[in-house]
């Protein structure tokens, strides 16, 4: 008997299974590079460069170990970094990666005027096919991040046009690539660094909505969520909260207003945040993981300092907070009372009042604001949120106190956030802060003869027993959380351990794209 | 003889002459008072990891940190030789960014045009036909709606029905996703189509249709019409016979006259649904500061607007003989 139903139902899963083997790997995570696929204008730094490989690279807990470098080591004098290469790296063309590729690349991205920043280098030079070395002009350990971030190019075929079709050491080549719309990449049979579970792997770009559309319908596997969506995963599909340094707090205008403007014209300074009673009184004060439950609906963790939980932030120098106790009678004792019984402490005539500026589009720095808004009023501080463009944040932020967001796996931003040579430059050491001693640790940390040497400087610099630009010393800062970024992974996709992300959702997660596993049939 | 083509042409192209230089200075004006710094807009997030000195060292590769009235000069010297400039977003030249995205930008208006302007056409000259009677009543009523929804709204409404709901047609893209351009079926670009060119349509439509609305019923007033349905002709056979070559003309007019319209639809259209065309780099453009691709995205819409306006006229002159004397 002829049962056109049941056969047709046989037909469609058979072509359904058969869609489901072939199907790709779909990622909607964002990260188009509109520049292409250059690491020497700068493609490649956060997530995996898929397309090239690195010297080296950080490992789930962000320990360097090597990629194309076998073993390397840095001069005593700071200077000179020697590194020797893997033999059996292969560009996906089928020619072999030497230490010319490497010369050229780094020699190449120093006056490229893109976005790697390779200033400290004076040149890189091959010694032989698999012996490298990179001299810097000054002593600089930070250096090493370039290291696990610059991708190489073969100097033989590297020219116009290399950022579109890419070719390089990495683990995928691409296949396609339609601009605004999707990348396609496929595994690069090449690659030094073992087998990879998928046979394509596409990555959707376009809106954040379009994402959460092909995940609703099945489309996708790996989908960036805002925070405020993420529970609300499909069916088939699990949230992942991954915690980052991606961080927010407030930054203080550090010295008093004498009447200096910066070279635009626009004030530096603040008469109230340059006391440190106060910096260190709303430290004290405030409440973080109540700013994690209100302004990222508990999906985040409370901040202390610009790196927390990296290996070169300084637990010590932390203050807990959500003593308000202590922070008023930080502010007694400082000669902050109030006086004329408005619930505003003032000092001789000088009341406890800064405004808090925030980018007006950005929800989760409003929410921050108008929160501790309402704790620091509880210490007798009016701290006054005020919604504005970041044209308006630029020229008031060396005179009010801003919502400002960091978060770097290189502590070089540490440097650039604290050292006094920094002070009103761009977005970086916003408050003018100058301390000789933090300075001189700072620059200690970058001349160290190791990474690891380093680390201790770093920590020093935030407290050293005595002073530093942590809470407990100086406090630059009043940190306040650590955001978590979310997204939606299929049931069958797992991802193996994950870093700590740095300030930006979506690419940074396909790090160890190339071991990631299919767990079902 | 077609006497009054080669007048018309040559004011037209006089009209361009100065027009072309006008716009250019205005937009480049526009674009260096933008309180955008190129610079930060390129570093974007990576704030931490580039410098100060790196910083200057972008600003020097691309030119950034001449004085406008110079960047300007270069720009200009380079158009002369046929080079319209490097677009800093997209680090590739601003012919070839353009050339890379328009196709997908014209097939959506391109075919937004032609599906407007026959609905707009036909819904008009059903509602002059039937003037007064429910059909006029309900498609005046829809225009008028149409009229005043924004097309992004429309967009997202159409795609939480559509896509979401019914589940019947894709929220996004071009294409399906994880497949090569070589394997995407011609069907499948069609359904891709069908939400954005409906989206971009229902901006275009609503004048075309009040118009045509108009123009058909001062015919259907005049004494040829009324002379016609006395001898039994219905309002209907009116409207699309003799009354469609009367309506035609002025809403051909009105509708490449409108073409600059539709373009600026489609940046929006192809924000929500994810079109990898010219609207998408459109707003990269203009939130990078990116002031060579800007201005070549600019000088294109211009160029673009100027033919539908041309057009138009030597519709407009086709279709009414009396137009063709020399004003």
């Amino acid at each position: 008997m002829f049962r056109p139903l049941s056969t047709l139902a046989v037909a469609l899963s058979l072509m359904l299974t058969a869609q489901a083997e072939a199907r790709p790997l779909v990622l909607a995570i964002g990260g188009e590079p509109d520049a292409g696929f250059d690491p020497i204008m700068g493609w490649g730094h956060y997530g995996n460069p898929l397309f090239q490989s690195t010297l080296l690279r950080t490992d789930a807990d962000l320990n360097l170990v090597g990629d194309l470098a076998t073993d390397w080591a840095l001069s005593e004098d700071g200077l000179v970094w020697r590194l020797r290469l893997r033999k059996d790296a292969m560009f996906s063309d089928g020619t072999p990666l030497t230490a010319k590729d490497v010369a050229f690349t780094y020699n190449t991205a120093r006056t490229a005027g893109g976005l790697a920043d390779l200033t400290v280098l004076k040149e890189a030079r091959a010694l032989d096919a698999t012996t490298v070395e990179l001299e810097l002009t000054e002593p600089r350990i930070t250096f090493v991040s370039r290291l696990a971030t610059l991708g190489i190019v073969p100097a033989a075929s590297y020219g116009e046009g290399y950022a579109r079709h890419p070719v390089g050491s990495g683990p995928f080549r691409m296949v396609e690539w339609r601009e605004g719309e999707q990348l396609v990449v496929e595994p690069n049979p090449h690659w030094h660094g073992g087998e990879i579970a998928f046979e394509r792997v596409s990555f959707i770009f376009g809106s954040e909505e379009a994402g959460q559309a092909l995940a609703r319908t099945g489309a996708a596997d790996l989908v960036a969520v805002p925070p405020s969506l993420a529970d609300g995963a499909p069916s088939g599909m699990k949230v992942l909260h991954v915690d980052t340094v991606d961080n927010r707090g407030l930054a203080f205008p550090m010295v008093p207003r004498a009447g200096e403007t910066t070279e635009a014209g626009t004030p530096i300074g603040n008469d109230v945040t340059a006391d440190p009673a106060i910096r260190v009184a709303i430290n004290q004060a405030l409440d973080r993981e109540a700013l994690v439950a209100l302004a990222l609906n508990g999906h985040g963790r409370p901040a202390t300092g610009p790196a927390d939980g990296l290996p070169w932030d300084n637990p010590e120098a932390a203050i807990p907070g959500n003593d308000p106790a202590t922070a008023m009678q930080t502010l007694d004792a400082a000669g902050w009372s109030d006086t004329d019984g408005d619930g505003i402490r003032e000092k001789d005539g000088l009341p406890a009042r800064f405004q808090v500026l925030y980018p007006a589009s950005d929800s989760t720095r409003q929410a921050l604001a108008l929160g501790a808004s309402e704790q620091l009023r509880e210490i007798g501080i009016d701290a006054q949120p005020t919604g504005s463009s970041w044209d308006e944040i630029g020229a008031l932020m060396h005179s009010e106190v801003v919502v400002l967001g960091w978060g770097a796996h290189d502590p070089s931003e540490v440097f650039y956030l604290h050292h006094g040579d920094y002070a009103g430059v761009d977005y970086y050491n916003t408050g003018h802060y100058v301390n000789p001693t933090v300075d001189a640790h700072l620059e200690a940390a970058e001349a160290a003869p190791s990474f690891e040497a380093s680390l201790a400087e770093w920590k020093a610099a935030a407290w050293d027993g005595e002073t530093g630009f942590g809470p407990k010393g100086d406090a630059t800062w009043a940190w306040m959380v650590n955001l978590e970024h979310a997204y939606w992974a299929s049931d069958c996709l797992d991802l193996g351990p994950l870093q700590v992300h740095p300030h930006g959702h979506g690419f940074p997660i396909t790090h160890d794209l190339p071991s990631w596993r299919w767990t079902c049939e | 003889m077609k006497a009054w083509l080669p007048p018309l042409l040559t004011d037209r192209l006089i009209r361009l002459a100065w027009l072309l230089p006008l716009a250019a200075v205005g937009l480049f004006t526009l674009i260096s008072l933008a309180p955008i710094d190129p610079v930060q807009a390129y570093v974007g997030g990576r704030t931490s990891q580039i410098g100060p000195e790196q910083r200057d060292a972008i600003a020097a590769a691309w030119g950034l940190d001449r004085p406008a009235p110079e960047r300007f000069a270069s720009w200009l010297g380079q158009l002369t030789r046929g080079n319209l400039g490097e677009s800093i977003t997209f680090n590739a030249p601003v012919l070839q960014v353009i050339a890379a995205r328009l196709p997908a930008s014209l097939a959506l208006v391109g075919l937004a045009f032609a599906l407007s302007f026959v609905l707009g056409t036909a819904l008009g000259l059903v509602a002059g036909a039937t003037r007064g009677g429910w059909p006029d009543r309900v498609i005046r009523t829809l225009a008028v709606v149409l009229a005043a929804s924004p097309g992004f709204w429309v967009a997202i409404l159409l795609v939480a029905v559509f896509a979401i709901g019914l589940g019947w047609l894709p929220a996004c893209c071009a294409t399906p996703p994880g497949q090569l351009a070589t394997e995407v079926t011609l069907a499948e670009r069609w359904r891709h189509m069908v939400l954005p060119v409906a989206t971009l349509s229902v901006v275009g439509i609503a004048p075309l249709v009040l118009h045509t609305r108009q123009s058909l019923v001062a015919f259907l007033d005049s004494p040829a019409a009324r002379h016609l349905s006395t001898h039994g002709a219905t309002p209907l056979r009116l409207a699309f016979g003799p009354g469609l070559r009367h309506a035609a003309g002025v809403a051909l007019t009105l509708h490449l006259a409108g073409a600059g319209e539709l373009f600026g639809g489609s940046i929006l259209a192809e924000a929500v649904f994810a079109w990898p065309g010219l609207g998408q780099a459109t707003v990269r453009a203009a939130t990078g500061a990116d002031a060579p691709l800007l201005m070549g995205i600019g000088l294109a819409t211009l160029l673009f607007v100027f033919m539908g306006n041309l057009l138009a006229d030597i519709a407009a002159r086709l279709a009414d003989p009396r137009l063709r004397t020399p004003a």
